[in-house]
């Protein structure tokens, strides 16, 4: 990470995570704009430079130098592009880290089914690797490093928490039981900002019989290593957790209400580690499904508030976790409406893949929110939105607060212990 | 230009039906060859009358009173018998209007329409070099206005890049024979004609596609007011003085109104030549014309080629003022924004409406421009 | 020899080896390209959706049609309209009839050839006119796209030209140009054309796995 800030680290690491796939990407994207008619930074400035392809523009230079096939034969008559140049990775970085959150609603409206999302997410590397990061960024992994956890919460300020919850709900919450069947990690938004998430656990799980713990070592599911495009820090962040699940015994670990965590866990995990888990990932939002499914959470009371789902991108649009959210609302809301492109077309909150966590893009996100409040204005007369990810919650609630709106924001697990139907 | 038969020829059939063979006989005789004809002649004395009525003299004095030049004469004005094949244009032997149309066309319109558009070039090339390119006065301000939208510069480019690929071939079709067939030979030009008629029918409809989607995108703005009369005596500014407008000015009002009538005149009247069976038989009838289907596409090829060299001439000076001849005016039409001060100069009330648009930030004024916000 | 003959004798089977050659060695080059193997247990079929992806982005998505109608209207009519054009104008089943593959199908009849023609120029000039129009065109576009259209347009251009059949010399410079494209696909963008079926196929495969709806 603190490697010297050169091209070649950064064009060599590009060239490495330049697979079939970015190749094939690459190759065939035909310049034809239209990812920019979805992406919320593009939309929110109208700025050309905002363009999603146009992100990938240092990654395209390298590869077609370096990597595309007949380039040997173009080189010979100059037909290939320049070497890159420091400045322009420079120029890049803040389209590359600030105006995208990898959300991936390009790659939908892409004619080519181009993945810009997780392209940008393997240019990151070359970034991380060049050390041209913001600051942002660089000292939430330096957090990372120390604590396990970008906003440095330690088990001391977890305990708190769960204490408080445990006297609220009157409901023990043990910690490190060896050979439990389910493990739960959090994000640090939740323990910090949302603690009542584990009072929601623990009540959903008692009332199902599930046999849970958290572990005092691994109980940080953010993985900054992702969002910065860190692949060693992403790999030392994701075997905390495989070390302690597997120490525990455990056959499941509960990925939280958090986008990016999920797919670091669920996806990249098993690769970044190099081995299979001995223990499966499910996504708290599935295992809710499953125990209302099979009864074991009955549903109550409904909430009679008219509520809208914002759909996390990397849980729903990349996650493929849709229709259990929806399941979950039906019996939780009296009230319940989709906003137009719900699912896996909804716009993003503006403030995912590590842009919150990214001061220098404030204005940015809050532009892009911007769209996403319309889009929930749009519908009228809206009082509260469930938003099963702490991350788009946290920016949810900074720009509600800057837009003076009274929306309420909700978490699923919490919307579901609160409508559980009583004992 | 119709004949009363029965008022001419005397009453009957017979003789129209003798006039015809009469005629058709001599047509076959021109195609077999005029030289031929001449050197069979019988002399005066023979009996030629070879073949005599059966049975007496044919009823109704079929050899008639009429000399052959006058039946000759008024069958090459258009005179039309009677056919019972279902062709009824086949009863009329020479349309005599298909000379006047030539006439018009070779005499007329290829001469003053050659002569127009050279005039055009040569007074555009002479106030270039009199007047020389005429600068925004008060030089750049930095700032910039939204002025058109990408799908009105979309339309418009679409617009003019079928108006060329027309225009070149539609050119070379009606001055060609006249002008390039001498200097290329028949060799050389057949192959340019051949393409320039490929070219201009097919390009053709997609002009009635880009016309009336610039009616629609450019209406806005376009109606005359009171304000165009006082710009338009004074020449626009021509003659000195400023002249007030609003969005557009009287020229470029006129201009559109021309393009619309002019192309959409062009585009019915080359749909009408490209596909003439459907343009007499089924559109002819329903628009009311009375007229016979070959007089119709002569005057649609009169109408076409007048319109056509009419507006060739009148989007040089478009194109002029819109290039060369103005600083300022081109990037409206390609950024989509124009300088506040070219927007002051020419077209101050437009200006007064949009000042508030007016900003530095050129890169966000072309994107404002672009998504429609004019 | 003729030009006409130079056209559809050397440099034709120039062209169309370099063609094939160099559009095999580019598709093949970038499948061996390869990927690391993915441990991540599966959720659902990577070739299932491999298949999905690519039938999916055949067709726009409602949602954003309304900003991007210029294109989708550019888009399918150039390439519906040139499809058409290729396959079934009536020269192109003759020349595919007799020089590559032996046998031929029912041609379109003149004015389907007109129809299409009208569509494909349509399609693309209004595609052209946008990339120098819209901002966000002009940034992204570079001289290859503006090649790769122009290369296009005259070639339909000069194969409608000859439509007369009349000509050899018409005939021949169609032949050139389409030569030339033939010669300039591999290296360029026009390559899309050849590859579009991997990036969907790959962003697929990675749903599929995922067990998403594309």
């Amino acid at each position: 990470m603190n490697a010297p800030a050169t091209v070649d680290t950064a064009v060599r690491k590009f060239l490495d995570f330049t697979d079939a796939d970015v190749a094939s990407y690459l190759e065939t994207c035909v310049h034809c704009g239209e990812c920019a008619e979805a992406c919320h930074f593009y939309l929110s400035s109208h700025d050309p430079k905002y363009t999603p392809t146009y992100k990938l523009f240092p990654l395209v230079k390298a590869y077609k130098r370096h990597k595309a096939p007949l380039s040997s034969l173009k080189k010979m008559i100059g037909l290939v592009p320049a070497e890159l140049t420091e400045e322009e990775l420079r120029e890049w970085e803040p389209l590359v880290y600030d105006s995208c959150t990898m959300c991936g609603r390009c790659t939908l409206v892409c004619p080519m089914g181009i993945d810009i999302a997780g392209t940008i997410r393997k240019m990151r590397e070359g970034y991380a690797a060049a050390g041209i990061v913001p600051d942002g960024l660089k000292s939430a992994a330096e957090n990372a490093e120390r604590t396990g956890s970008p906003m440095g919460v330690t088990l001391k300020a977890l305990q708190a928490q769960l204490a408080h919850q445990e006297a609220e709900t009157g409901i023990r919450i043990e910690i490190d039981k060896q050979g439990a069947d389910y493990m739960a990690i959090f994000s640090s938004m939740e323990t910090m900002g949302y603690p009542e998430i584990f009072g929601a656990y623990a009540k959903l799980f008692k009332r199902a019989g599930l046999d849970w713990t958290i572990s005092s070592e691994a109980f940080e599911a953010t993985n900054v290593g992702v969002q910065m495009g860190s692949g060693p820090l992403a790999k030392k962040l994701v075997q905390r957790i495989v070390d302690a699940a597997e120490r525990l015994g455990v056959k499941y670990v509960i990925s939280p209400e958090c986008g990016h965590a999920y797919g670091a866990l669920r996806w990249a995990g098993p690769n970044l580690v190099g081995r299979p888990f001995k223990f499966e990932v499910v996504h708290i939002i599935e295992l809710i499904d499953q125990l209302r499914a099979e009864g074991r959470i009955p549903p109550g009371k409904k909430d009679g508030r008219k509520m809208t789902l914002h759909d996390p991108c990397q849980i729903i649009r990349r996650g493929g976790i849709l229709k259990e959210p929806r399941r979950l609302i039906a019996d939780a809301a009296e009230n319940f409406v989709e906003m137009e492109g719900a699912g896996v077309a909804n716009l993003c909150c503006g403030g995912g893949g590590g842009v919150s966590a990214n001061p220098r893009a404030a204005e940015l996100q809050k532009a892009a929110f911007s769209f996403k409040l319309d889009q929930i204005s749009k519908i009228g007369g809206i009082e509260a939105v469930v938003v099963p990810c702490a991350n788009c919650r946290t920016v949810f609630e900074d720009g509600l607060d800057e837009y003076e709106s009274d929306l309420e924001v909700v978490g699923l697990g919490e919307l579901v212990a609160d409508t559980l139907a009583d004992d | 230009m119709m004949l009363d038969i029965h008022g001419k020829f005397g009453a009957g059939p017979a003789r129209v039906a003798a006039a015809l063979l009469l005629a058709f006989a001599m047509v076959l005789a021109i195609a077999l060859g005029a030289h031929a004809q001449s050197s069979v002649r019988p002399p005066s004395n023979a009996v030629t009358n070879v073949t005599k009525p059966v049975g007496g003299e044919v009823p109704g004095n079929a050899l008639g009173a009429t000399s052959d030049g006058e039946v000759w004469g008024a069958i090459r004005h258009g005179e039309s018998g009677k056919v019972t094949i279902p062709d009824g244009y086949a009863a009329t032997l020479i349309q005599s209007q298909g000379q006047d149309w030539r006439l018009l066309r070779d005499n007329f319109i290829i001469n003053y329409g050659a002569m127009l558009i050279l005039a055009v070039i040569v007074i555009l090339m002479a106030y270039f070099a009199i007047r020389g390119r005429i600068p925004i006065s008060g030089g750049r301000s930095g700032k910039v206005i939204p002025r058109f939208s990408l799908s009105e510069r979309v339309v418009h480019w679409f617009t003019a890049s079928v108006f060329v690929l027309l225009a070149i071939s539609g050119v070379i079709l009606l001055f060609g024979r006249e002008f390039l067939l001498p200097v290329m030979g028949p060799e050389a030009f057949g192959l340019v004609a051949s393409a320039a008629m490929q070219g201009h029918n097919l390009f053709g409809p997609l002009f009635l596609v880009a016309i009336v989607a610039m009616f629609f995108l450019f209406v806005r703005g376009n109606g005359y007011k009171l304000v165009d009369l006082a710009w338009a005596i004074k020449a626009g500014g021509l003659l000195g003085g400023h002249a007030s407008s609003g969005r557009y000015n009287f020229g470029e009002k006129s201009w559109f109104w021309l393009a619309i009538i002019g192309g959409l005149a062009i585009s019915t009247s080359g749909l009408s030549m490209l596909f003439p069976d459907f343009a007499v038989e089924t559109v002819a009838p329903l628009v009311g014309g009375g007229m016979a289907g070959r007089e119709l596409l002569q005057w649609v090829n009169i109408i076409h080629a007048v319109s056509a060299v009419v507006l060739i001439a009148v989007s040089l000076g478009h194109v002029y003022l819109g290039t060369i001849g103005m600083e300022g005016a081109l990037e409206g039409m390609t950024r989509g924004t124009v300088d506040e001060n070219w927007a002051r100069e020419h077209h101050d009330l437009w200006h007064a409406e949009h000042e508030g648009a007016s900003t530095e930030d050129v890169a966000m004024a072309e994107a404002k421009a672009a998504h429609g916000e004019v | 020899m003729t030009f006409l003959e130079f056209t559809e004798g050397p440099m034709w089977y120039v062209a169309a080896t370099v063609f094939v050659v160099g559009v095999l060695w580019k598709v093949i080059g970038l499948v061996r390209i390869g990927h690391k193997p993915d441990i991540a247990p599966p959720k659902g079929s990577a070739a299932g959706g491999f298949l999905a992806g690519n039938i999916r982005h055949f067709f726009p998505r409602g949602l954003f049609a309304e900003r991007t109608w210029m294109h989708i209207v550019g888009g399918y009519g150039f390439h519906l309209g040139l499809f058409v054009l290729l396959v079934f104008a009536a020269p192109h089943v003759a020349f595919i009839q007799e020089r590559i593959l032996g046998f031929g199908w029912p041609a379109l009849p003149r004015w389907g050839f007109i129809v299409a023609a009208e569509v494909a120029f349509a399609g693309l000039i209004l595609l052209w006119v946008r990339r120098i129009s819209d901002p966000v065109m002009r940034l992204i576009s570079d001289w290859d796209d503006h090649v790769g259209s122009w290369l296009t347009f005259i070639v339909m251009l000069t194969g409608c030209l000859a439509l007369q059949e009349a000509n050899d010399a018409l005939r021949a410079l169609h032949i050139f140009f389409v030569n030339g494209w033939l010669i300039y696909f591999p290296f360029s963008r026009l390559m899309h054309a050849a590859t579009f079926f991997l990036s969907r196929g790959y962003t697929g495969a990675t749903y599929g796995r995922k067990g998403m709806t594309v």
